[in-house]
């Protein structure tokens, strides 16, 4: 066997669960996480320009998060026409609830990926995987001071993104009760 | 400007960090990454990638062919009129060619021309010589015709002028004959008889004296 795939394998066994996770949450479908899932290991065992990675953990990790990202990119349209909105993702019990809940999420993930990719790094792994900034710090080669700026200027990016988007969609609606 | 604060924004990406897939669709999912990495489509195949520079120039070149292709057909000049445009090409045509093809034809008759008489020429140059020949044939025969008759006269006439040079001298003869005859006719009878005497007696043993003559 050799020493990538063992290494993979062991990844597989120590961080499998996080990544599976970390994939539902950007994705919001299980069945997609876990194509996504299958096609990162694919990849991480395959790819040719790696080398030796110190921490695999982390490689996996920033190339879960550009996985879901580029997926959601192809799917951005038809994520909701297809009225695909995944597992239960809230609290509220009402259909209109979850669905407006659902929408949301999706409307932020969107956001998030119209995000720089640092932005967009940074925004996941400290909001969305709930890990320290030392940590953060460590796997992108960074100081925890710049990760927490990081951090600060994106949410400052993605409230304009979503401020802007809200804008347009309201604009829209007046648009569309006009023309009625 | 934002219409949404900062609080909902964390609530929401609080919301996505609750988010948590089920644990059975957690184990499969990693039970089918580990098969994944176990069954054939996790050995590294050999893949024909094109490097990333030639992707970036064949963008380039057809940016650069669509650029051109627009730039073309925005520059170009209107469409000209088929009539006028067929009149100028006749015109520039026959000008052009005109004078081209009348060389070309005159030439080419002149080499026409110019064989048809070499051909000639060489047929008269050989009747004239055979004429020539044919007319000096009979010029000589007449000649030699002409020569022999001459030649027969000319023999003819000294035949009879030697004849007549015989004759005359043969007359002349006889009257040199006539003429000694008349003169010494009885001398030489006389001499004849004595010159018969001489010899009889000299047959005889005798000889006269003719010491008295």
């Amino acid at each position: 066997m050799r020493s990538r795939q063992k290494e993979l394998l062991e990844l597989l066994d120590k961080s499998g669960a996080d990544l599976y996770a970390l994939l539902t949450r950007l994705t919001l479908r299980e069945d997609v996480a876990e194509e996504l899932m299958q096609e990162l290991f694919i990849k991480l065992n395959n790819s040719r320009g790696i080398g030796n990675v110190a921490n695999w953990n982390a490689y996996a990790r920033r190339s879960a998060i550009n996985l879901a990202f580029d997926w959601r990119r192809s799917h951005m349209r038809t994520i909701l026409a297809l009225g695909q909105v995944g597992e239960p993702v809230s609290n509220d019990d009402s259909p209109l609830g979850k669905l407006i809940h659902s929408e949301e999420l999706t409307e932020t993930l969107d956001a998030v990926g119209r995000l720089k990719k640092s932005s967009r790094e940074v925004l996941v792994m400290r909001y969305l995987q709930q890990e320290s900034y030392d940590n953060i710090a460590e796997q992108l080669g960074k100081t925890s001071h710049q990760v927490r700026a990081l951090c600060s200027r994106a949410i400052r990016n993605l409230r304009n993104v979503l401020g802007s988007n809200e804008h347009e969609s309201s604009k829209k609606e007046i648009h569309n009760v006009a023309n009625r | 400007m934002s219409q949404i604060d900062e609080n909902q924004i964390h609530d929401r990406l609080k919301r996505l960090s609750q988010v948590e897939p089920r644990k059975e669709a957690t184990d499969r999912a990693i039970q089918k990454a580990r098969d994944a990495l176990m069954s054939e489509k996790a050995i590294p195949k050999l893949r024909l990638r094109l490097p990333h520079i030639v992707t970036k120039f064949a963008a380039a070149a057809v940016l650069m062919i669509g650029a051109g292709y627009i730039g073309g057909r925005l520059s170009a000049p209107e469409p000209l009129d088929v009539q006028e445009l067929q009149a100028a090409l006749e015109h520039s045509l026959k000008s052009s060619l005109e004078p081209a093809i009348r060389q070309e034809l005159l030439s080419e008759m002149d080499d026409r021309w110019q064989s048809t008489l070499a051909v000639s020429n060489a047929k008269v140059k050989d009747e004239l010589a055979r004429q020539v020949r044919r007319d000096l044939t009979e010029f000589a025969a007449q000649t030699l015709a002409a020569s022999g008759t001459r030649t027969e006269q000319r023999l003819m006439e000294l035949i009879r002028l030697i004849e007549a040079a015989r004759i005359q001298d043969r007359r002349r003869m006889a009257s040199a004959f006539d003429y000694i005859e008349s003169r010494f006719g009885n001398g030489l009878v006389t001499l004849a008889a004595r010159t018969d005497e001489l010899l009889d007696a000299e047959r005889a043993g005798s000889v006269p004296d003719i010491s008295e003559n």
